[in-house]
């Protein structure tokens, strides 16, 4: 017991439980998973080989990077702005925007989707108004296309941009941007080289939290896209449900899952990953 | 002995309570406390030992209320039984995973018959007993070891009047001529019925579709892409053609005539060339409620007036030979297989589908996207 305890620290029993629990019911079906992308159809990797063989899959796949990119990049963008707006405003104005932020943060996905299908449809109030006021002689595509996918998805998102941005700004310290100042440094020099790079690890952490959610979107592709950007979380749905391919599904799954995890780890070369996500920045 | 006895009953009893409303969940599980067992254990046994009805998993919506109504009260007339709903939809991929699962919780789904044909032979299925269920009253090709038509659905296409005027499209061949009929079109995007009317519009008689020439069909249906877009559910192309975004869209039967009446008759129903597919109920390996009950479920859904009440209340067209004559007038435009129409329809091939309908999804999925 002594030894054990040498390396083992006590904490570690009160851990144990919650642990297990994770391991039994979080990893095992995961582990499940991954197994049926070796298993199902037959063993082998011939529902890895299909990444390389089918033009198909690199399509999808490829969709799937391009759109969460773009909505990452003008989230984040958005996110940035909004955040720098809201952290220099004035108390009572900073908690109204924060409210309108967070109202729209926990409205549904579903009902934000038809909410732009409502205002960008084709017979929505956008085209309806420029049509009477005569500026459009017919409605703009603007759904049912990658545009409305990437417009559906970046609303979306631009919360989750906002949050940790808004984090980090909070804890920058405004006398050094006083002091770079008051060293003869004009607004823009001192917004490009001291407040950006003090601002980095927020961005890098709005962005891997937009880009890594961004990757799981089903609904708003679903409905906006109008059936021509399939995504890689319906192709999932569709192997498992309708054609029954889980040996292809369960590989698209391990494949994000990777993917994400790539990402983590690469991130973690650059900066510590506890900072990006608001704990222990300082050590 | 006798007091062991009387506890299952009274338990069972109450396990039917807590399930129809009757007793509250914590009146239950003190109950159970009280004398000692699981709730889960009773339940699970009461799900087996006591098959006083039979659970029907379909789509929701006002399904329940008419499979309830047009089945389940003849059902219960004739045998006491009474029925029940899960209305999550059975996918194939839910079905297999239930069965795959051991925890089989439906009697009969309200499925394709292509489903039939891909779970059967994988052995998710129960075979259907034609010593109870009756072959002549469906249509000859639609009775399949591991699953028969009760009713069928039609693949038809509706048109913009205001758009069409003087020159409305009248067959597949216009629905994809985009020169001659300029405007958007709505495809289903799960395959089904796209392909066949593509491959139609391409010159194939509507006898010699299958096996489906899948080159030819996609590439005609890339043809139009650029003036396609693609719906998923009933409700999402309804609101395509409510709010004028398609100007033709391939639909469901019963849906294309909810539409003409939601525009006033602006959008027409074109019924030359649809197809008709086998709406089908196939039963889940191990089903709770037994085989030769669902059987005779299965049975009462054939005859005449059931066909006729779900016809009535829910749009689908009877597969029973003998009730086709008596397809009442209002109803004849929308129901595939009435006088009017029943000459100038394709009929699915549940077989292919089933064989091949993964990557024929799959392929026209790519092709789309």
């Amino acid at each position: 017991m002594q030894a054990l305890r040498k390396h083992i620290s006590p904490g570690w029993l009160l851990v144990a439980p919650f642990f297990l629990v994770v391991v039994v019911f979080y990893l095992g079906p995961l582990l499940n998973i991954l197994w049926l992308s070796v298993t199902d159809p037959e063993p082998g990797f011939g529902n890895y080989s299909a990444l390389v063989t089918s033009d198909a899959m690199a399509r999808i796949l490829w969709t799937t990077f391009r759109t969460c990119l773009i909505t990452t990049v003008f989230s984040v963008a958005i996110g940035y702005c909004l955040a720098y707006a809201m952290v220099h405003a004035h108390q009572k104005k900073q908690n109204i925007m924060l409210t309108l932020l967070l109202i729209s943060f926990w409205i549904s996905v579903l009902v934000r989707t038809f909410a732009w299908l409502m205002l960008l449809g084709h017979n929505g109030l956008v085209n309806n108004a420029f049509e009477t006021i005569g500026l459009i002689d017919r409605p703009i595509r603007f759904m049912r296309n990658e545009l409305g996918v990437l417009i559906g998805m970046i609303h979306y998102m631009v919360p989750y941009a906002v949050l940790p941005l808004m984090a980090n700004m909070q804890t920058l310290d405004p006398r050094v941007m006083a002091a770079s100042r008051n060293l003869g440094a004009n607004g823009v020099q001192t917004f490009r080289r001291i407040y950006l790079p003090l601002t980095l690890p927020g961005i890098v952490a709005s962005s891997l939290l937009v880009f890594i959610l961004s990757l799981g979107f089903y609904v708003t592709p679903a409905i906006l896209g109008g059936g021509k950007v399939l995504m890689v979380a319906e192709y999932i749905s569709v192997q498992l449900l309708v054609t029954l391919k889980w040996g292809t599904a369960a590989m698209l799954g391990t494949l994000m899952l990777i993917g994400v995890l790539a990402l983590l780890w690469i991130m973690t070369r650059f900066m510590q990953l506890s900072a990006v996500f608001g704990g222990g920045a300082t050590r | 002995m006798q007091d062991k006895q009387f506890i299952k009953e009274t338990l069972l009893e109450s396990a039917h309570a807590y399930r129809a409303g009757r007793m509250d969940r914590r009146s239950f599980l003190a109950l159970c406390g009280m004398s000692g067992v699981a709730m889960s254990a009773v339940m699970a046994g009461d799900a087996k030992a006591a098959a006083d009805h039979i659970v029907m998993w379909n789509w929701g919506g006002i399904s329940e209320e008419c499979h309830g109504s047009a089945i389940g009260v003849p059902f219960q007339e004739k045998t006491g039984m009474g029925m029940k709903f899960d209305t999550s939809g059975p996918l194939e991929g839910k079905i297999r995973e239930m069965v795959d699962s051991g925890n089989v919780t439906a009697d009969v789904c309200d499925g394709d018959l292509f489903n039939a044909v891909s779970l059967g032979p994988t052995g998710h299925l129960e075979p259907i007993d034609y010593s109870i269920v009756s072959k002549d009253k469906t249509l000859p090709q639609y009775a399949l070891e591991y699953g028969i038509s009760i009713i069928l659905y039609g693949y038809a296409f509706v048109y913009d009047t205001e758009m069409y005027g003087d020159n409305p499209p009248k067959n597949w061949a216009d629905f994809f001529d985009t020169e001659t009929f300029p405007g958007t079109r709505s495809l289903y995007k799960w395959a089904n019925g796209s392909l066949e009317a593509a491959l139609m519009a391409d010159g194939v008689p509507g006898d010699q579709l299958y096996p489906l020439d899948m080159d030819r069909a996609l590439n005609k249906i890339k043809s139009i892409k650029d003036d396609s877009i693609y719906w998923g559910s009933g409700s999402e192309v309804h609101s395509m053609c409510i709010s004028g975004e398609a100007s033709m869209a391939i639909i469901w039967q019963n849906r294309g005539k909810n539409i003409e009446m939601d525009t006033d008759g602006r959008y027409k129903l074109v019924n030359n060339q649809a197809m008709a597919m086998p709406g089908a109920y196939i039963v889940p390996k191990g089903n709770p409620a037994g085989r030769e009950a669902v059987m005779k479920f299965i049975a009462t859904a054939q005859e005449v007036p059931v066909q006729l009440d779900i016809l009535d209340c829910l749009g689908m067209t009877p597969s029973n030979p003998a009730a086709f004559s008596e397809i009442p007038e209002e109803q004849q435009p929308y129901a595939i297989t009435s006088a009017q129409n029943i000459d100038n329809i394709v009929y699915n091939d549940p077989v292919w589908w089933g064989e091949n309908g993964g990557d024929a999804v799959n392929a026209f999925l790519e092709a789309i996207s």
